[in-house]
């Protein structure tokens, strides 16, 4: 069988703003201003031997076989959500190729484009199509969306005026009717009250058992464990580990 | 950490449940040979994917709908206020430069001379305006889903198309007042808004991902815009330019369009040369633009 994500050696490279270089004497007003005229342009300019770059992300390669779920676990600021955004195509890796066989959607938050000013059902067309539905796919699914949302009564009220947990139900339900053949997950789960949460990691199970493929990255080792069978353990920008979710788990909490 | 660890321990029997049930349930995937999407880091040149643009319409339609749902929510007047605009300073210039300055229009009225380029001209600035400040403006779908950027500020301008077919509800009513008959030459109308439409996109789409790295097109664009009006034929015709300096008029492709409008309505003879090149500045602004959007947008996520 041939992988259905295949990434290999991917490096991101971020400039860190460069410090202001505490000048020893006073710089005159004539310096000043031709600073502040250049700055916005002259920004590479003080680089000499300073390095003012960080490798979020450093030689990282897997292959992922469709029908796999896989997690994505390590510490704040390991390079998790860089490598993501790289898979889907939001930022440009600094070196590197990743070739996806299959559309991928990508939730790295919920409700990414509602418009507070709009209706609920305004919001479902509107994001439904940011995410890449067709609007064929929406209508079909228009109603499930909004049974699973709870929100029936207030559909073709602004979202503005919604509670919190109601926004978030209704986000969340879009998002969980998508149909790619990758599905891209940071975090976004379960939220609203304590039985929509339930409902929500429900259709988690039921996405993850469907044969879809699905990258999950969680700070939740219980959920990469419950729906993972590989997971990679990130790093400072490496891949420190990769291999059956439990053991891979069991060793980032030995760390 | 209790509940953590009682979870954990119940994990096992799960996972292995889910990972039994995963080969080829209900989706078995056939893997094609070629990869679907290949990323790679810093191609120097990047075509203009027009099937992936293409792909997109249905997004490029939501957009619009929604700038278009957005403008007009939680006001009165709604979207009587795309006639308001520019009837109101039609009202202003025919009284200043009508009565008061009698600029010459070769026997036009003037309000229906001045509404008629204002028209064009209110769709054209607006639509620039729109267009350019349209990334920033969206910056959380940037940062958040990947889609061609390419949609947002074409989606920006268009949206503007709306105002434009309002607005001109009260040009037609103007033509019929002062008794001005329908010709063949109302023909070359529905192009002319074509050729607007492609002049505002390759200026919308060129500020807009310069607009990104460098914020002073926010503050350069409003003035720049009102310098164009100035130097464009709207409230002159420009035959009242000087002969020796009028190729310099001809030079901004707004004063072919502008013309050509007035003398499709006002049965004029048609300037075909200033005409030709307009559309061709239009067609290599909005090449060049897409490319230089094309090479711009890989940043877009890190500097927006």
């Amino acid at each position: 069988m041939r992988p259905i994500i295949k990434v290999e050696g991917i490096s991101k490279r971020f400039r860190i703003q460069p410090r202001e270089a505490p000048s020893v004497r006073y710089p005159t007003l004539r310096e000043s201003l031709v600073r502040v005229v250049r700055s916005p342009f002259a920004r590479q300019r003080n680089n000499g031997g300073r390095d003012d770059t960080v490798w979020a992300l450093k030689d990282v390669s897997f292959d992922v076989m469709p029908g796999e779920v896989m997690g994505i676990i390590g510490p704040n600021g390991a390079g998790k959500s860089t490598l993501l955004k790289v898979l889907s195509r939001i930022i440009e890796p600094t070196s590197g190729r990743v070739e996806l066989y299959g559309r991928v959607a990508s939730l790295l938050e919920v409700g990414t484009g509602f418009h507070p000013d709009l209706s609920g059902r305004e919001n479902v067309y509107l994001n439904g199509a940011i995410l890449g539905m067709k609007r064929r796919e929406i209508d079909a699914k228009f109603d499930e969306i909004v049974a699973f949302a709870e929100v029936e009564r207030f559909i073709d009220a602004a979202v503005k005026h919604y509670s919190s947990g109601m926004y978030l139900r209704l986000a969340f339900a879009v998002t969980a009717h998508l149909d790619p053949e990758v599905l891209i997950i940071d975090e976004v789960l379960a939220v609203g009250d304590a039985s929509f949460q339930k409902k929500c990691l429900g259709k988690m199970d039921d996405v993850t058992r469907s044969g879809r493929t699905v990258l999950l990255v969680s700070h939740s080792l219980a959920m990469v464990t419950q729906h993972c069978r590989r997971a990679i353990l990130i790093d400072g920008g490496r891949i420190h580990r990769m291999g059956p979710a439990e053991e891979v788990v069991a060793h980032y909490e030995a760390m | 950490m209790s509940l953590l660890a009682t979870k954990t321990t119940k994990q096992p029997p799960l996972a292995e449940q889910s990972s039994a049930q995963t080969p080829s349930r209900d989706l078995s995937y056939d893997v094609p040979e070629k990869p679907v999407v290949t990323i790679e880091a810093g191609k120097s040149w990047v075509p203009l994917n027009l099937r992936d643009l293409w792909a997109c319409r249905e997004l490029l339609y939501f957009l619009m709908w929604r700038d278009i749902k957005v403008r007009y929510k939680q006001t009165v007047l709604g979207a009587a206020w795309a006639v308001i605009q520019p009837l109101v300073t039609m009202i202003i210039f025919t009284y200043f430069f009508g009565k008061l300055a009698k600029l010459p229009t070769e026997g036009v009225p003037y309000p229906v001379f001045v509404y008629a380029a204002l028209l064009l001209w209110t769709f054209f600035s607006n639509g620039v305006n729109s267009g350019a400040n349209s990334l920033i403006g969206n910056s959380n779908l940037i940062t958040k889903v990947y889609f061609p950027r390419l949609v947002i500020p074409s989606a920006a301008v268009g949206a503007g198309l709306l105002d434009l077919a309002i607005a001109s509800v009260l040009l037609v009513g103007l033509l019929l007042y002062y008794g001005f008959p329908v010709t063949w030459a109302y023909l070359m109308i529905l192009p002319l808004i074509v050729l607007t439409t492609l002049l505002a996109l390759g200026v919308g789409i060129w500020f807009s991902a310069l607009n990104v790295k460098y914020r002073d097109v926010r503050y350069a664009l409003p003035f720049l815009i009102q310098v164009w009006f100035f130097v464009s034929p709207i409230i002159y015709p420009s035959s009242l330019v000087p002969e020796e300096w009028r190729w310099a008029m001809w030079l901004n492709p707004v004063t072919g369009i502008v013309e050509a409008f007035r003398a499709s309505l006002f049965g004029r003879p048609f300037p075909w040369a200033a005409l030709a090149y307009s559309g061709g500045f239009g067609l290599v602004m909005l090449a060049y633009a897409s490319y230089a959007f094309r090479r711009m947008e890989r940043n877009f996520a890190e500097l927006i």
